[in-house]
């Protein structure tokens, strides 16, 4: 019984209040991939919770506490009769912890093959019409007299920018843009996003699906501004930012969260003390032991 | 191999661009690609055709190629797709920077001028 409450708290408590407060955190952005290990730590620490929880209700009839209850829910399941002796209070257990997994993992199956699809005829399409600059070896050029500038994921990166781009920053500026998107190439920030993005339709009622996808979004920019800061410098980097956010001929398409990640980014880009590897470290080691406290009732 | 079939394919594309609306035979596309046989001429233009990108008729024996969309079509579409322009925040790719406001620009412009200022730079 002690077991089923501490998952029942432990789920709720992480995908629940804990988000937001992590999300408005402060010191997060100092060490932004450690802040990202964080995230990823809270939600696989609550989703085992979540499962645990509705394990733990399926054994309770058992009386024989969660590892002893699963063991004789396996040998029942072998000798053909998996549901005998479960009732109601078990069957809804059974199914919470079934719809967890299903939902966690079909999420992610279909959004890694909805984005290769996308990327595969984005990159396709690019190889075809996309061409090149002297400045920057490598990165394709889109004939376009509007600023932009990104980074297609895939097992070879394309790092993009249009004509508009070259043409409109000045040089150091454009070095620092594309300094910014090697860091998500090299970063693999892709394949980062893609569980946080794969919670969007089906679980965003869940605090910790909505805030996570945010900002990990925002802590991977972060982590990419690092990577240009190394060695174009923060001035030329703010500047671009400002140019390229700046340019944007769709005022109305401005979203609030967007905008505020630009102003974030800025102000972090300005503050002389960016980052703190002390507190990469008690990051991750934080989100180490947050993985690990659903098997603290085991103990 | 496949990397010379992309780079060939982006050559055929070259040559049906440059004369877009016009009906090609593959025998004068691959009179514009010199090094290349006739048939790997085809196969690609099969391959493209697949693809979407290349649509043929056939008038009596003769099969006439021509490009499905304009070069400036599919750039638009990138850029559609690199802007966000439906905001639909797909998760294909990572853009540099999201679109802010008139307002929060010259916001965002003064503070710029104001770092410089203090870090004792010029305004890039």
């Amino acid at each position: 019984m002690t077991t089923t409450l501490w998952f029942a708290a432990l789920s709720v408590l992480l995908l629940g209040p804990v988000a937001p407060r992590l999300a408005s955190a402060p010191w997060v952005e100092r060490a932004p991939r450690a802040g990202v290990v964080l995230w990823q730590a809270l939600g696989v620490a609550g989703a085992l919770a979540a499962i645990g929880f509705g394990l733990s209700v399926t054994v309770l009839p058992f009386h024989d506490g969660l590892v002893g209850g699963i063991s004789s829910l396996a040998q029942q399941a072998v000798a053909g009769r998996p549901l005998q002796g479960l009732g109601i209070v078990g069957a809804l257990g059974l199914t919470l912890a079934f719809d967890v997994c299903a939902v966690l993992v079909v999420g992610l199956g279909l959004t890694i093959v909805r984005t290769a699809v996308d990327r595969s005829r984005h990159r396709s399409l690019l190889d075809l019409v996309g061409g090149a600059v002297a400045r920057a070896p490598g990165v394709s050029v889109l004939d376009d007299p509007r600023l932009a500038a990104y980074c297609l994921p895939g097992i070879r990166p394309r790092i993009v920018v249009s004509t508009g781009t070259v043409q409109r920053l000045a040089d150091p500026q454009f070095d620092a843009v594309v300094a910014h998107e090697r860091g998500h190439a090299r970063g693999r920030h892709g394949v980062v996003m893609l569980p946080f993005t794969s919670m969007d339709p089906l679980l965003s009622w869940l605090p910790y699906a909505r805030h996570a996808r945010t900002n990990v979004a925002l802590l991977l920019e972060m982590a990419a501004d690092d990577f240009a800061v190394r060695t174009s410098g923060p001035m030329h980097l703010v500047a671009a930012l400002v140019e390229m956010s700046a340019a944007g001929s769709v005022p109305s398409c401005a979203f609030a969260l967007g905008s505020t990640g630009v102003a974030l980014r800025i102000h972090r880009l300005l503050r002389p003390e960016r980052t703190s590897t002390t507190l990469a470290v008690a990051l991750v080691a934080s989100g180490a032991a947050l993985v690990a406290l659903p098997f603290v009732s085991l103990a | 191999m496949v990397v010379r079939l992309g780079d060939l394919e982006r050559r055929v594309m070259d040559v049906l661009w440059s004369g877009f609306g016009v009906e090609w035979t593959g025998r004068d596309i691959a009179s514009h690609l010199p090094g290349h046989a006739y048939t790997t001429v085809l196969t690609v233009l099969t391959r493209l055709e697949k693809k979407g990108l290349v649509h043929h008729e056939r008038t009596g024996s003769q099969h006439h190629f021509a490009a499905t969309a304009t070069r400036e079509s599919y750039i638009a579409g990138l850029m559609h797709d690199a802007l966000d322009v439906g905001s639909d925040r797909d998760a294909a790719l990572v853009r540099f920077a999201e679109t802010v406001t008139p307002t929060e620009a010259a916001v965002l412009r003064r503070a710029l001028d104001a770092a410089a200022v203090r870090a004792d730079l010029p305004a890039p």
